[in-house]
Parts: structure tokens; sequence; C-alpha cells
């Protein structure tokens, strides 16, 4: 009796749901900051990932798999504040699982408990989705699509040059030749420090503040400190002094004790300047993200339409040893969606796709069809006397529409309307490629 | 641009370092502005600023300390312009203070704000547990009317907390309009954004004088 009354309150309940109705979500609904992604934009995102992927293939880095879900406890090894942020779930025995939030921590792991033997040093890549849960308020997604590489078992300033060279070469294949390069180092930051002699409690009040970008907040703790006027000063404005080398040279005759680690990073852009780099990078030391999992370098990378760097990465040589096998480690990670975003700024509207809707593909002209793909034309085949050609050419962005006409075909050509005749049609369309 | 209270000193700071404000002075009821030099004018709520500067629909914003610490944006806090000075406080109404009372009868103590996250972060960090009633306007009605136990919200001279019987209990920070600028934008237009933080800094100093 019980289980009809419930029966019919569920079918009445359901009855009424209208399209507005706002506990039950519309048919489309997706979780808060998830989403589909359509043809056009795979097909450009997938642009973007190969592109990449043959970049880093260029200069030997192998790419690795990590598997999406880790458990909880391995990843807060080498960062407990990175989870914060993170899917969490449960196992079949209670164990907290979460959804990776970002690729490094997991190649990191596999690096150091995968590779201990290999004798280094390893260069490997990845690509692949990490997850977030999205802040409220805020247009950013779960889902991640991130692409980077790791140069592990390698130190000082060639293996810095050779990370920023691949992301800015990476970059520059994909079609952000005008993105621009901002390195921090904070080596150089905890070595103005160290030479000042500034306590742990004011350092980290100042971390406080250069985490969070508030370089007012900085300026006031740095300026109560008691230390000499020029060394005030200069650390002071440490966060807001940018330019190339010169920056370095003025640090380092202010506070000598921090000139080893100035000059390291003087090295690292004379080797950038020599492969061209200079107009693209930008020694910034306000870059000072996650002040305790980096160790030296601190690289973002920044494109025109894009909010938020397309890239970030620098070195962190302490987060292998969290894993067991101690190696320094420098690398980045790209955000696809975000190299994407920028590039559909630059680009003009995106040309037709190469292929042709051919009626009667589906039957008359199977071996025809058969012939163009074996030749690498795309064929979208209708049935003889389809008449929806052209709207479905129109509707997916096809650019070639074609129909029996005697033993020829007729092909129109969409980009500029024009109307070929052929008998050889593999031939001449391939000519049009 | 921040509307309101912030607007007219902004104006005339900008006016000051030598930016183009021309536009701005028209007035009218348009929102975008467009100088001669093509710098491009985003005039709107102050709760907003941080959001479009964030976005990178704005390159750089003015906005209060205030908003910035509700808000939280993920942008660059570049310089403090000290006007639109004013403090962020605790105040309840005159007479003894009840707010000891309230936690040790009541464990919990009733506030009403525009500024949750401002409030509850201040009672988080003084051990004290908060039940928070957001409100729109008109904040200082909130104890007088038994919405609330106390109020955090902005003053500038206390004028209107004396005129409804309200004390100030806690100062919880110093507020003043600030420079910020997109994560992005910082990097990518570097030269143009340290040329004008400098020479607001210099207008910032002038007037101190």
């Amino acid at each position: 009796m019980s289980g009809s009354t419930s029966g019919c309150a569920h079918s009445a309940r359901k009855s009424s749901v209208s399209p507005t109705d706002p506990i039950q979500p519309a048919a489309g609904a997706l979780p808060s900051g998830a989403r589909d992604v359509l043809p056009v934009e795979a097909a450009e995102l997938r642009e973007v990932e190969d592109d990449l992927r043959a970049t880093f293939a260029r200069y030997g880095y192998r790419e690795v798999r990590t598997p999406v879900v880790e458990f909880a406890h391995q990843l807060e090894r080498a960062d407990s504040g990175g989870l914060d942020r993170a899917y969490r779930l449960f196992d079949e025995a209670g164990r907290v699982l979460v959804l990776r939030p970002d690729m490094t921590i997991p190649v990191a792991r596999l690096i150091a408990t995968r590779l201990p033997e290999h004798p280094g040093p390893i260069r490997v890549s990845y690509t692949g989705p990490s997850f977030r849960v999205p802040q409220p308020g805020k247009p950013v997604a779960s889902e991640h699509r991130q692409a980077g590489a790791e140069l592990v078992g390698a130190h000082g300033p060639e293996a810095d040059a050779e990370a920023v060279l691949l992301l800015w070469d990476a970059l520059r294949s994909a079609g952000l030749g005008h993105a621009r390069i901002g390195l921090g180092d904070v080596s150089v930051t905890d070595a103005v420090l160290d030479g000042l002699g500034v306590s742990a409690d004011a350092r980290t009040r100042l971390a406080r503040a250069a985490e969070s970008r508030d370089l007012v907040e900085w300026r006031t703790e740095a300026s109560a400190l008691e230390i000499g006027g020029p060394e005030r000063d200069l650390l002071a404005g440490l966060p807001a002094m940018r330019g190339h080398a010169e920056v370095l040279d003025e640090i380092a005759e202010t506070v000598p004790a921090a000139a080893p680690a100035c000059e390291r990073m003087v090295r690292l852009l004379e080797l950038l300047d020599q492969e061209g780099l200079h107009d693209a990078v930008l020694v910034d030391l306000g870059i000072l993200r996650d002040w305790q999992y980096y160790s030296g370098l601190v690289i973002e990378a920044y494109a025109d339409g894009a909010a938020l760097p397309v890239a970030q990465g620098g070195r962190y040589d302490g987060l292998a040893a969290r894993f067991g096998t101690s190696r320094s480690a420098v690398g980045f990670t790209i955000e696809l969606e975000f190299v994407h975003r920028a590039l559909a700024g630059v680009r003009t509207r995106r040309p037709l796709d190469f292929g042709l809707v051919l009626v009667g593909g589906l039957d008359a002209l199977q071996a025809q069809a058969a012939d163009l793909r074996a030749g690498g034309i795309p064929v979208i085949a209708l049935a003889t006397g389809d008449l929806r050609a052209e709207a479905l050419a129109a509707a997916e962005g096809w650019r070639f529409v074609g129909q029996p006409e005697g033993s020829a075909l007729r092909i129109v050509d969409r980009a500029d309307g024009a109307v070929l005749v052929s008998t050889t049609a593999l031939e001449d369309l391939s000519s049009l490629r | 641009m921040p509307l309101g209270a912030l607007y007219q000193d902004a104006i005339a700071l900008l006016g000051a370092a030598g930016v183009d404000v021309a536009p701005l002075q028209a007035g009218g009821r348009k929102l975008v502005f467009e100088a001669d030099d093509a710098t491009v004018f985003i005039t709107t709520r102050p709760s907003d600023v941080p959001t479009y500067v964030e976005a990178g629909a704005a390159d750089i914003g003015i906005v209060g300390r205030d908003v910035i610490n509700e808000r939280r944006p993920d942008v660059y806090e570049l310089l403090d312009l000290r006007f639109g000075e004013c403090r962020m406080v605790y105040a309840t109404a005159a007479g003894e203070d009840p707010t000891p009372e309230i936690i040790a009868r009541l464990g919990v103590l009733r506030v009403a704000t525009k500024y949750p996250q401002i409030a509850e972060a201040h009672f988080l960090a003084t051990g004290r547990q908060v039940e928070l009633v957001k409100v729109n306007g008109s904040v200082e009605l909130g104890p007088l009317v038994g919405l609330a136990d106390g109020i955090v919200d902005l003053v500038a001279t206390g004028t209107t907390l004396r005129e409804n019987g309200l004390v100030e209990r806690e100062q919880i920070f110093h507020s003043s309009a600030r420079l910020i600028a997109n994560r992005v934008s910082h990097k990518l237009r570097a030269e143009d954004i340290d040329a004008l933080t400098a020479r607001l800094a210099q207008a910032v100093a002038a007037e101190a004088v």
C-alpha cells in the first residue's frame, strides 16, 4: 500500500517538472565547473596538444602517464596545502582518494618511485586533465587540460635555460609566438633575506604578502625592519624590481651575500639571450608563488587574451626527496585551455575543414569514397539523392560538396564557390590542400 | 574606476599623475570612457572593480582595501593611494560592551555586516564564535532593532555610529584606496604599468607634503 502511494506521488511530481523548475536541473545541467567540448573546440585543443607534444619530443622528453586517482596521503607528502581544492572520494577500504589536482606531483612521484635506477638526467613530458573544485563566483573550470615537461637530475642555469627555452618553443609551436615569460627566483629573494639577517617571523609575514601578491603589505613589513637605509629600500622594492640582468647587478651590489644567487640568474639570462629570447623574457622578482614548494627559478608565461598565466613552473629541488629519492628538478605546466583561449584571440576565423560531403558515397560511389579516404581526404558519405548535403557541409564546416554528374564528380569548393567537374577527384582535391 | 565615495579623489590623483582624465570629468550616464591617448576608463561599483581586473577586462583598477579583503581577488596590489582612508571596525550599542557577557552566556555572537568574509576571519582569529547576518545597507540598524548584537562595518569619521548610538569596540584594519593590476597585464604591459605606478607614487607623496 505504502509502495503504491509513494509511486503515485513520484509520478505526480515528475509530470509537474517544467524546463525552469529550480529543483530539477535541466537535461543539459552539469556539476559546477564541468563542461562539454564540441567538435570545433575539440579539434583546436587537439591541434594545440599535438604541437606541444611534438615540441617536447624534439627535445627528447618522453611521455609518461599517471592515474587520475591517487591516495590523498601520497600527494600530501609533497604539498600539504595543494589538496585544499581537490575532489576527494573513498576507496573500498575507506582510504581517502583524490582526483589529481595537478600533474607535477604525480609525475615527481612516478620518477622517484618507478625510475630510481635511471642514471639521469630524466626528461619526461605529460598531457592530461587535472581536477580542482571551482571557487564560487570565479569563472574557472573544474577540469584543467594540462601539458608539461620535467627535467629531473640536472641543476644549474643550463638546466633552467633548457626548461625556459622548451616552454617558449612549445608555446611558439602552438601559435603563441608573442607570449612573454616572467622569471622570478626564490633563491635570490632568500639570499637577500639571509644576507640582511631578517628574522623568521618577519620572513613569514613577507612570504604571506608575496604569495598574495600584496606589494603594499610587503613594503610596509620591509620598511619596519631595523636594517640599513639602502638595504631596507632595496628589500622594500624587491618584488617590484623587474627588467633584465641590471636588476640582479643592483641586488648583488647592495646585498653582497646575494651575489652568488644573482650570478646564477645572470648566467641563465645570458644563455637565454643566446637563444634569442632576450625580448621574450622579463625578470620579475615579484613572481614568488608557493615559496615553500619552489627552491629557485619560478616561471610564468603570459599571453594576450588569457587573464591568468598560460603556463607556470619552476625549480623544486626538494620535491623528489619527499618520495624517497633526492633529485633536483625543473619543469612547467601549460594550461591548454588558456593557450587555446589566447589563440582564439589571435587567429582570424577558422578555415573550413578539408573534407568532402559526397552524395552517393554510401551506395553508388562507395568505391570512390574508399579511394579518397585511402588518399587522405576525409569523406562524409550520404545516400544517392540526399538533399541535405549543403546544409550538412554548412553546419559542420566542410569545404567540399560532391555530386555525381555522368561518370564524373561535380564538386563545389565552399571556400570560394568554385565548381569543378572532375574524373580524377583524388588528384584534384589533393592539389587544393 | 570605483563609482561612489572614492570616485572624485581617484580622478584627482590620476590627473595629478598626468593621466588624461578629461573624459571622466564630462560626466553623463556613460559607463565606459575613452581618452584621446586610447586609455579606456571603465566605471563600476567598487565591489566589482576586482572582478573586472581579475578577469582581465581591465588591466588596472582603483579600489578600497576593504573590498580587496572581502573579495580576496587574485591580483597584484601595487600601491597605497592614501585617500578614502577609513577603518573596518566592530561596534556595539553604547554603554558597557555586551560582547563578553554574550559569549559567556550564549556562546555565540550575532553580527550584522556587509563584509561576511572579513567579519568571519576577524572573530575566528580572536577565538570567538559568531553568527553572521548578511545585510546590504544601513548596517547600523542591526543592534538597534535586535537583529544582531553588533556590527562589522567601515567607518570614516564615526559620525554615523555615534548618531545611531553605537560605539567602536575593535579596529579590524585600516583601509585606503589601492592600485591593483591583473596578473597577466602586470607582465605583458610591465613598462606602462611601472611608469604609471611610479607617477602615482610621486603624486601620492606630493599630496602628503
